[in-house]
């Protein structure tokens, strides 16, 4: 039996199909099998409590894929993924509540409905760029969250709509393991899909307008046509991350879906690192976990400075910003590039020069 | 070949089983723990908390928390209640829905709260179809008329009178006091939340039926520190009365705005937009002849409920004036919400106490005296609002004083 240890180490690929293959070595399938084994038994050994960050983690995840897909790969800010998660949200929400349709069927169709307005608001991609186009998106984010809290009849206002988990036969997923499994599945085939994405001509194409948009054009790449689609493609899968939240949490009201989200999700992207799919996992489980994180050594410090609460409890905003200010600065390419450089430095052991 | 997969097999094989031995234990622990009865012999019952310190309505959501906290202690120093281990396990959220979600679960898995005490409106509502599958009984700081529908809110208790119930009984004073002979004009100002838009509609709609004419409605937002153009709107359709739905801060930036700008309205505040932090913050000059919702006592109103209150800041090496009437109310929460847990355990002797049984606790709540420190409440499996009545007061030589005593729109 081969070492499994040895790294793939050069290129020796001799056919196109092997260039092709998404896993290179057999130690890179059993890699990705452990990892597969370690989620999908993890409700079995981790508390309901972690399992119920994790979901919340898997989530974002999906979420934080589409924002990259947008801003990541095709090099377009959006700060308007709050008010798509929204609308993904209040779809189901409606759908479900209003319509009585079966959650199965009002999960696509919320991701459906989401890349529709999401490419809406691409429209004026073509000519906005950069912080122009940031200023649009974030247009999105108020107008789709007025909107809402405004139209009474059909979202129920501030107040919100109430939804129920979804329904498989008989078995309803209320437990946090049930759920879990739920979205770590949906998120699994999330990744496939967009690691694919970037290998075919569509995925090139949007690498080709975020790195020179006029050179792209030169070569004669519809640059509309594919701004466009970033913002379809990326916004359905805000929307089903969207739906996902709202059958999770039981409910939607406008306040969950407002500015600090959308911030929240583009820090996700940021620090997980832009352009990678392993990143946005990354940054939205660092994200998701870091409040969590620091409530913990609030409660610890509490435990011996019980007077001082309010004070560290104001500082853990301060932390927070920091923390996102230091990454931004040591490690602009996120998360994933630091297990890059981990996994460089393993490989290269002991001869690093 | 063959050799080598069924070896890798037989390998993942082994990693399972292991995996699910695992699991097996873990799942068998609550099993044999669930009668966490202490060394002591006290069954342990723990009530989760989810605070407002640093986010955008902290400025009443502190003083808040510090009085259920105090409850708590003050209980502790007093022996506790026989035969249980009460605990408070709060947490600050920030004023953010996904954080309180995730406090949320925190203190239901990882704590094992039955029951909590929750904050604001939004949140609250996040999380009453959660509370509700999880059957865990929730006293809210939020006084939102939504919270009173049973079948979408099982678990949600109101511990004083809904904000419209509260804007009922000050359309109420208004039709009673009015004068001139033009009917009444109001107009309505607050803030785009769940919290800011949550009375409005009922008020709208029983100033209609009272004939009180709503002429203006204004969105300030929840932390403004200007609102002089929405004022400025206002007052050209010159309203007689206008109320105000936000906590300390956004009152206050409207009370000296319309100072500045020389309005004569009359302003009355819902309960969260009253209390001793307005004066603090606009002075009392300008805070003079303000009227608000009085939903609790001050800690200088000589009420019986007091005593417990001075007991505890005697302890504590402190007096009245370290506390204000949000302290008030955040201490009346915990104390309604001890009350259901005292009946609970009595009903129940044996085993853990569950969120179902304290749930059963509340609603067997009748006409609970609160010693003057708020209207007198009472549950049933049909109604989890506590109770209409409220009283209304008014800013005298910096002072709030009651111009009413606890009463109802409906008297």
């Amino acid at each position: 039996m081969r070492n499994l240890f040895v790294r793939e180490c050069g290129n020796y690929k001799t056919s196109y199909k092997k260039d092709m293959k998404l896993f290179g070595t057999k130690s890179e399938i059993i890699k990705w099998l452990i990892l597969l084994i370690i989620l999908l038994t993890l409700p079995l050994y981790a508390s309901n409590y972690w399992v119920g960050l994790l979901t919340l983690c898997a989530i974002s995840a999906i979420g934080a894929i589409g924002l990259n897909i947008l801003t990541g790969f095709t090099g377009q800010i959006s700060i308007g993924v709050g008010a798509f998660l929204g609308v993904g949200g209040y779809t189901t929400a409606i759908l479900t509540t209003t319509y009585g349709l079966s959650f199965w069927i009002s999960l696509p169709l919320a991701g459906i409905v989401t890349a529709l307005v999401g490419g809406l608001f691409g429209i004026p991609s073509l000519r906005l760029k950069g912080l122009y186009l940031a200023i649009a998106t974030l247009a999105a984010q108020v107008i789709i969250t007025f909107i809402i809290s405004r139209w009474d009849s059909v979202t129920g206002g501030t107040a919100g709509m109430v939804l129920s988990r979804p329904v498989i036969g008989n078995y309803v997923l209320t437990s946090n393991a049930s759920y879990y499994y739920l979205t770590i599945i949906i998120l699994m085939l999330t990744v496939l899909y967009s690691v694919n994405l970037l290998r075919t001509r569509v995925g090139r194409a949007f690498l080709a307008v975020r790195d020179r948009d006029i050179a792209a054009q030169i070569m004669g790449i519809n640059l509309f046509y594919y701004k466009v689609l970033a913002f379809i493609i990326s916004s359905f899968f805000v929307g089903i991350a969207g739906a996902l939240l709202a059958h999770y949490t039981m409910i939607v009201s406008p306040e969950l879906y407002n500015i600090q989200v959308s911030i929240q999700y583009l820090a996700m992207v940021l620090i997980g690192g832009l352009g990678s799919i392993l990143g946005s996992i990354l940054g939205a489980i660092f994200i998701t976990l870091l409040p969590v994180g620091l409530t913990s050594v609030v409660d610890l410090l509490t435990a011996y400075m019980p007077d001082l609460y309010q004070l560290f409890s104001a500082f853990k905003e301060f932390v927070f910003g920091l923390a996102i200010i230091l990454f931004l600065i040591f490690e602009p390419g996120g998360l994933a590039h630091i297990w890059q450089n981990i996994k460089n430095y393993f490989r290269v052991w002991p001869f690093s020069y | 070949m063959l050799k080598r997969k069924s070896l890798l097999g037989f390998l993942l094989g082994v990693l399972l089983l292991i995996l699910s031995a695992c699991g097996g234990q873990d799942s068998a622990s609550p099993s044999t723990s669930s009668d966490s009865s202490g060394s002591d012999g006290k069954r342990t019952v723990v009530v989760g908390g989810l605070y407002d310190i640093t986010g955008g309505t902290g400025d009443v959501g502190t003083p808040y928390a510090e009085g259920e906290k105090a409850y708590f202690e003050y209980l502790e120093m007093k022996g506790g209640v026989e035969g249980l281990n009460l605990k408070l396990i709060g947490k600050d959220y920030a004023y953010q829905i996904p954080e309180a979600q995730k406090l949320y679960q925190e203190l239901r898995d990882k704590e094992k709260a039955v029951a909590i005490l929750g904050w604001g409106t939004g949140d609250t509502e996040a999380l009453r179809q959660q509370v509700a599958s999880d059957q865990l009984p929730f006293i809210s700081a939020s006084y939102s008329e939504n919270l009173k529908n049973i079948k979408e809110s099982p678990y949600n208790f109101l511990t004083a009178a809904s904000y419209s119930d509260q804007g009922r009984a000050i359309l109420k004073w208004i039709v009673e006091n009015h004068e001139g002979d033009t009917p009444p004009t109001l107009a309505l100002l607050y803030n785009d939340t769940a919290f800011g838009r949550s009375p409005i509609e009922d008020i709208k709609a029983y100033a209609k039926e009272v004939g009180v004419e709503v002429v203006d409605e204004q969105v300030i937002d929840v932390q403004a520190t200007e609102a002089q153009s929405q004022l400025l709107n206002m007052e050209k359709k010159n309203p007689d009365y206008a109320i105000i739905q936000q906590t300390w801060g956004a009152t206050s930036t409207i009370l000296r705005d319309a100072k500045t700008l020389g309005i004569d309205t009359q302003f009355i505040g819902l309960n969260w937009a009253a209390g001793e932090g307005i004066i603090d913050i606009v002075g009392a000059d300008v805070a003079e002849g303000y009227m608000g919702i009085l939903s609790h006592a001050f800690p200088y109103e000589d009420m019986p409920g007091m005593a417990e209150i001075k007991e505890y800041l005697d302890a504590k090496g402190k007096t009245i004036d370290d506390i204000n009437q949000k302290f008030v109310q955040g201490w009346v929460a915990a104390k309604i919400m001890v009350e259901a847990i005292k009946i609970a355990a009595e009903k129940y002797p044996d085993g853990d106490l569950t969120g179902p049984q304290i749930r059963e606790g509340l609603e067997s709540i009748q006409n609970l005296d609160l010693g003057g420190l708020a209207a007198n409440v009472s549950f049933a499996p049909d109604n989890h609002a506590g109770t209409e009545k409220t009283r209304l007061g008014i800013v005298k030589n910096g002072k709030w004083e009651p111009i009413t005593d606890y009463f109802s729109h409906n008297d």
